[in-house]
């Protein structure tokens, strides 16, 4: 039921600060997420996570560090292309409320890729059958629940065939009983080889599902490796404490 | 959206507007129709903007003060003029070439008015018309404010000024004037009933009332050290007058004969000669050309007969004595024995037997006279509602369009775009809307005369869009940040540039918040558009208020004014209601009524603020 999706990449982020001001919210971060795999960040509020995805597809411009995909720095291209090539996920979902569910998904194909009208409304009805909401292309999106609205939210990233997409707590602003679907979703699109970055509080979903788990404290990637190793073998003191408070 | 979905919405509220709206047509219609189907018996006789006959003529004033040393002191009429076929025709120095272009008032009947077809007569604009036909122009009359007449002549946006403007020196500082045609008296007019029985009974901390800029104004600042209470027009003074909230009011005669009526709570108590100096037309300084050429066709007319003939059909009066128009050499003219008629009027002018009528008369004569319905509301329908309609719509579009401009620089990171749009909000908001249109339109008019032909009208327009574009420009920027920053980052993260996200994603959720108060700006533009009066405006280009405003000049009436009020209501209050609808579809969401799903589990999340 997948569009083809282009190669997935692999992405590295090497000793990335970023201040605004005064305020000094990432502290030399380092990242990397080999192609085709899940890395979940973790970490406590404040930590800086949520700056780490906006700064990696330079919504935010980093002050200094390097950003590489595939191992080339992506910092002097066009940013616009750069986050044409990133899906992005939001918490509060950020749908388009003026438009249909179907113009969400279309919006940034037909303008940025310029296709044409019956191709984008192929391709966005495509996105939708593969969050299973095809029957709500022409409803506003305030007409959806939550969990629907981020499945839109999802086929609308998904429209751009990104070779990399970003989820920023993709599940906080939902009903419990809504967590499960969205999380289900996210594990098929790994399953479908592409390359993906899931800040979330679910740990769980980061136990069963991503192949690295970074832990952030403060700005930085205090601790990271695969799950078990972080979820049943902290070695740092604060990852212990953040452990502890969480499970 | 399906008729159903639409009452659906708004079953309520629908039906409570349809009732008032039903309600204010229906009143207007029958207004209407009431005032239409009235037959017109008596219109003429309000009609002031009529030659009153030279049977109205009047003798010389017997309280004449302070004439003596007039006419002997007159250093300003020329000694003769250059013979009529002598004038080089080519060279007036008209703004248009070929046309006479003249700023008048319509306040000031028998002078200077505005006749039922809507045709700029009066004695004044008759006796100009004879002039131009012995020159060869074609005139073009164009109302306007006499507080910005002399300035608009001086600035060339008018040839020449035909107002029974008196020649004071200070005037003369302004503009150039051609020989008399007339001269003037002063009238001081008061409540029936007044102690004041004479000029020599002015005293401080009385309320005396003149039009702002006239020779009375002075008269009453400079000779009797008072301070006069200024009005804009004679109208109002003498309604202010007949309302008794002034004690006096300093007019010129030809005014006060032509507006105070029998019957009406005021009287004419005396008048005063207006010292050494004449009526004449304002022409610019340096036009001395056109000056000299107004000045042969004066004598001209005076030779041939036509200045006495229009002088007694319009305003018949005996001549001060030594004062005779034209230069020093043109022919004294031949006039009826005015005194002789006069003192054969006497008897029949003294209104006797008319009392005064009582408060509610007159309120009910001022603002409810159905002929003056009648008479106003083709205008108001076919020349008002036009104009008024063509100017707001314009200056909408502008506003809407430079608003836009300025919201989106008002809220650019970068400071040379937000600075300027700052500054130009804080201007434009800030001025008085009346300041706007005359620097736009007297200040700016000559310099992009050329490209308007000296029409105001486009000027009007573009002042009226620069106000609300200020306006528009700071509804469109709080709306724009109303719009969550979670909506330009998702489009952002899209891969939208900043100005893409803005037009795309951002600017249309901001318009539609920002409805309501833009449509109460609009309203307000509506309103405000009735200044551009001030621009002065040929009787084609009038809106709603100039109708109204000049037939109420023409009769002194307010009903007139009334009339066009009506018809700003019934443009304004549906829009009122349009706004009320806005609001509450804003408020309670936009309700799509989608086939839900059976198999679907959640229910449908409604969010407030999004349509």
């Amino acid at each position: 039921m997948s569009t083809p999706s282009p190669e997935p990449v692999s992405l590295a982020a090497n000793d990335v600060h970023l201040s605004f001001g005064s305020n000094t919210v990432l502290r030399g971060v380092d990242l990397d997420v080999p192609a085709g795999t899940t890395a979940a960040v973790i970490g406590p509020s404040g930590s800086g996570k949520s700056t780490l995805l906006r700064t990696l597809n330079r919504l935010h411009e980093p002050d200094r560090g390097d950003i590489l995909l595939d191992g080339r720095s992506v910092l002097k291209d066009d940013p616009d292309a750069l986050r044409q090539r990133i899906g992005m996920v939001f918490q509060h979902f950020n749908l388009f409320p003026h438009r249909t569910v179907l113009d969400n998904v279309t919006l940034a194909p037909r303008k940025l890729k310029r296709l044409g009208g019956d191709e984008a409304r192929e391709l966005g009805l495509a996105q939708l059958d593969r969050v299973g909401l095809r029957h709500k292309a022409d409803a506003r999106p305030a007409t959806l629940s939550g969990g629907q609205q981020q499945r839109v939210a999802i086929a609308r990233a998904l429209a751009m065939a990104p070779q990399l997409m970003f989820f920023d707590e993709a599940t906080s602003a939902l009903d419990p009983e809504l967590v499960k679907g969205i999380l289900a979703l996210i594990a098929e699109l790994k399953s479908d080889g592409l390359t993906l970055v899931v800040v979330t509080h679910e740990m769980g979903f980061a136990r069963s599902t991503a192949d690295t788990v970074a832990f952030m404290d403060r700005g930085q990637v205090v601790e990271s490796g695969p799950p078990q190793k972080v979820f049943e073998a902290a070695e740092t003191e604060r990852l212990q404490r953040f452990l502890s408070q969480v499970l | 959206m399906s008729p159903t979905r639409l009452s659906r919405c708004g079953d309520g509220y629908f039906a409570n507007m349809t009732r008032i709206l039903k309600a204010s047509v229906t009143a207007l219609v029958v207004l209407m129709t009431f005032a239409m189907g009235w037959a017109p018996p008596a219109v003429a006789d309000v009609d002031q903007c009529a030659p009153p006959g030279v049977q109205s003529a009047s003798a010389l004033p017997t309280n004449l003060a302070a004439a003596a040393k007039g006419p002997g002191e007159d250093k300003y009429t020329t000694a003769s003029v250059a013979p009529l076929a002598s004038v080089n025709r080519a060279a007036l120095g008209l703004i248009t070439p070929g046309v006479l272009t003249v700023g008048t008032l319509s306040d000031a009947p028998p002078s200077i008015c505005i006749d039922s077809a809507g045709q700029f007569t009066g004695f004044d604009n008759e006796l100009l018309r004879a002039i131009a036909d012995k020159l060869g122009p074609q005139v073009n009359f164009v109302g306007t404010e006499f507080s910005g007449l002399l300035a608009q002549v001086a600035a060339r946006r008018f040839d020449v000024g035909s107002s029974s403007i008196t020649t004071t020196d200070a005037r003369r500082r302004t503009v150039g004037f051609t020989n008399g045609y007339d001269f003037g008296y002063f009238s001081l007019v008061v409540p029936t009933g007044s102690p004041i029985t004479g000029f020599d009974k002015l005293a401080a901390g009385q309320r005396i009332g003149v039009v702002q800029g006239t020779v009375q104004e002075a008269y009453l600042v400079d000779t009797l050290h008072l301070d006069p209470v200024k009005f804009p027009d004679y109208n109002t003074v003498y309604a202010s007058l007949k309302t008794r909230q002034l004690d006096a009011w300093v007019a010129p005669s030809q005014q006060a004969q032509g507006t105070v009526q029998a019957g009406d709570p005021a009287t004419i108590v005396e008048n005063t000669f207006s010292l050494d100096n004449f009526v004449a037309y304002a022409v610019a300084k340096e036009n001395n050309p056109l000056i000299d050429a107004l000045n042969s066709g004066l004598d001209a007319v005076i030779a041939d007969g036509t200045w006495a003939r229009l002088y007694s059909d319009w305003v018949p009066r005996a001549l001060p004595p030594g004062w005779r128009p034209g230069s020093k050499a043109a022919l004294a003219p031949t006039l009826p024995d005015f005194a002789a008629i006069a003192a054969g009027n006497a008897p029949a002018a003294a209104p006797s037997g008319s009392a005064p009528k009582s408060t509610l008369a007159q309120l009910k004569d001022s603002f409810l006279d159905w002929d003056l319905y009648k008479q106003a509301i083709p205008d108001l329908f076919k020349t008002g509602l036009p104009n008024t309609l063509i100017l707001t719509f314009c200056a909408s579009i502008i506003g809407l369009v430079l608003g836009m401009l300025l919201a989106v620089a008002g809220i650019s990171r970068a400071r040379w775009l937000r600075w300027p749009a700052r500054v130009y909000t804080d201007v434009f908001r800030g001025l008085p809307e009346v300041v706007v249109i005359l620097i736009i339109g007297l200040g700016f008019g000559p310099v992009v005369g050329g490209l308007t032909n000296n029409n105001p009208y486009p000027l009007g327009i573009a002042a009226l869009g620069l106000m609300a574009a200020a306006y528009v420009g700071e509804i469109f920027r709080s709306g724009i940040q109303s719009v969550e920053a979670g909506q330009l980052e998702a489009s952002r993260a899209l891969g939208f540039s900043y100005s893409e996200s803005m037009r795309l994603v951002v600017i249309p959720q901001g318009v539609r918040r920002v409805l309501p108060a833009l449509v109460n700006q609009f309203i307000s533009l509506l309103k405000a558009s009735s200044l551009v009066y001030f621009l002065g405006l040929i009787a084609s280009q009038r809106e709603l208020f100039q109708v109204g405003r000049d037939l109420n000049a023409q009769t002194g009436n307010l009903s007139p004014l009334v009339a066009a009020g009506l018809f700003y209501l019934m443009l304004t209050i549906p829009l009122t209601h349009l706004v009320n609808l806005i609001d509450d579809r804003l408020r309670r969401g936009r309700q799509v009524a989608e086939p839900d799903d059976p198999l679907d589990p959640a229910s449908p999340a409604r969010t407030q603020e999004m349509v």
